[in-house]
């Protein structure tokens, strides 16, 4: 499963290419190309950076890589570090789509975006959609209802029925509802469904993608 | 001039049809003029419930059909003053009316009696459309289940889009023991997800069936829980103020939790 040579792992300040020592780079390069077709995102045409971690590349072949990678993937490389090997890489988990998504995602201006505030209760059969923006509801979303946004969905009532942040495939979206019972969430293309016989539990809950790639919601404190 | 009421629920077998041949009985009992009508084309039931299926010569086709006058398609209820019932064509179909034809009906209604309350059949295609087509106001008839719920609430939906206003709620076959014991949803549970005025809560009465099975409506009888219920919304319908009676069965406990809320 995972490739000896190169490991692609996501951090909080970005993705990093982690390359094993005392290797040709005809080697290395062949293990970025397995490594990066393993994906199930696609990470080509996506500005994300990338640390290069390896103790004994060569300068040219360090300035060769990060070519490589700028034409072939289109990745642009922050830098390259070289990494003590006695220290053991931070390595928690294998990069999730998730992770990939937030570095590749650029594009959540949640400040310059158009939102629509819908001031009224939203009744089964009714639906709003938004793909432009957020969605604010002054009022609860009932069972039967649905809500469709490109951003973000803020409810401030009960959310009952189905709602769905982030239509355009952002996964940074979140759902924000004074009571969370939704029927079904949707963030991007994920989905969750309520736990059977879920109860209000009285205060704001906030719905995001959280790093093990499925749905998580917690207690809203602040954004 | 009068009120025309619709009576609606979306999902079918809320009691709309008992709630209607009551709150018009209960309406004329009180002095009140009041006519009935049946906008269930084909599948009609409020003249059974009413007692008056053996009386029907004329139904609103007829009328609509200009095959008599609409004065004399209204059936007389004899066991009180004031009662009417327009019964609808069993022989038809939903499609056979327009809901302008419903509307020019509960507009001549309307300057004869007190009262017009339409019940609507169930379901939010034609028959939905034709019975509120008139309505100034609504009646919204509910179970304490979450599918009717979810019925009123689409229902309420469409009539706040067609600008039917007040939209009242009626909680029916209410159970104090199942709230009691957790197994029914609350008043405030209902009204938190329909968010519209409660007219009144009728509890489950078991006289419901009999007094249908007769044809005789419950408010005949006083004693009963679900018949003084409907005494009281047809008060309020007329513009009393009658508070609603808690039903719900507190246990001690709950007592002791209210009264401590009550005085935060």
């Amino acid at each position: 499963m995972a490739n000896s040579i190169v490991a692609l792992r996501a951090y909080r300040d970005g993705l990093h290419l982690i390359i094993r020592p005392h290797l040709s780079i005809e080697e290395v390069e062949e293990a970025i190309q397995q490594e990066i077709s393993r994906m199930n995102q696609p990470l080509i045409g996506a500005s994300v950076q990338i640390d290069l971690k390896c103790p004994t590349l060569k300068k040219e072949e360090a300035a060769y890589l990060k070519s490589k990678l700028q034409e072939t993937y289109n990745l642009t490389v922050r830098s390259i570090e070289a990494l003590d090997e006695q220290v053991p890489p931070p390595i928690a988990a294998a990069p999730t789509t998730h992770a990939i998504a937030q570095a590749m995602d650029t594009s959540n201006n949640r400040e310059s975006e158009p939102s629509r505030i819908i001031p009224y209760t939203i009744r089964s059969g009714q639906t709003e959609n938004f793909p432009q923006g957020s969605l604010i509801i002054y009022g609860d979303v009932n069972s039967g209802a649905e809500v469709r946004a490109g951003g973000d969905i803020v409810v401030l009532g009960a959310l009952r029925g189905n709602a769905h942040a982030g239509i355009n495939g952002r996964l940074s979206a979140v759902v924000i509802a004074m009571d969370l019972v939704p029927v079904q969430l949707q963030i991007g293309n994920f989905i969750s469904r309520r736990p059977i016989n879920q109860k209000s539990r009285g205060y704001p809950e906030i719905a995001r993608i959280g790093v093990e790639d499925v749905i998580i919601v917690e207690k809203f404190v602040k954004f | 001039m009068g009120k025309v009421i619709v009576v609606t629920s979306g999902k079918g077998g809320v009691g709309k049809t008992t709630s209607t041949a009551n709150l018009g009985t209960a309406l004329a009992l009180l002095g009140k003029t009041a006519v009935v009508v049946d906008a269930d084309v084909g599948l009609r039931n409020l003249d059974i419930v009413m007692g008056l299926e053996s009386r029907i010569v004329y139904t609103s086709m007829d009328v609509i059909d200009k095959q008599c006058e609409l004065s004399k398609a209204l059936v007389k209820d004899r066991r009180v003053d004031g009662l009417t019932l327009l019964a609808a064509s069993q022989k038809n179909n939903k499609d056979d009316i327009q809901p302008e034809q419903m509307k020019a009906i509960c507009a001549k209604l309307r300057t004869t009696h007190d009262f017009v309350l339409v019940d609507s059949p169930a379901g939010i295609e034609r028959g939905f459309s034709n019975a509120s087509a008139g309505a100034d106001e609504a009646i919204v008839v509910t179970t304490p289940d979450v599918s009717a719920i979810r019925d009123a609430d689409r229902i309420i939906g469409l009539l706040q889009h067609a600008g039917i206003e007040p939209i009242n709620l009626i909680l029916n076959r209410f159970s104090p023991q199942l709230v009691g014991n957790g197994s029914m949803m609350d008043q405030a549970d209902v009204l938190d997800i329909l968010n519209i005025d409660l007219i009144g809560i009728v509890p489950e009465d078991s006289g419901v069936i009999t007094s249908t099975n007769r044809g005789i409506p419950l408010v005949y009888e006083d004693a009963s829980p679900g018949s003084q219920a409907y005494m009281r919304i047809a008060r309020r319908l007329t513009g009393q103020r009658i508070p609603i009676p808690d039903l719900e069965e507190k246990g001690f406990l709950s007592n002791i939790v209210n009264w401590f809320t009550r005085n935060r």
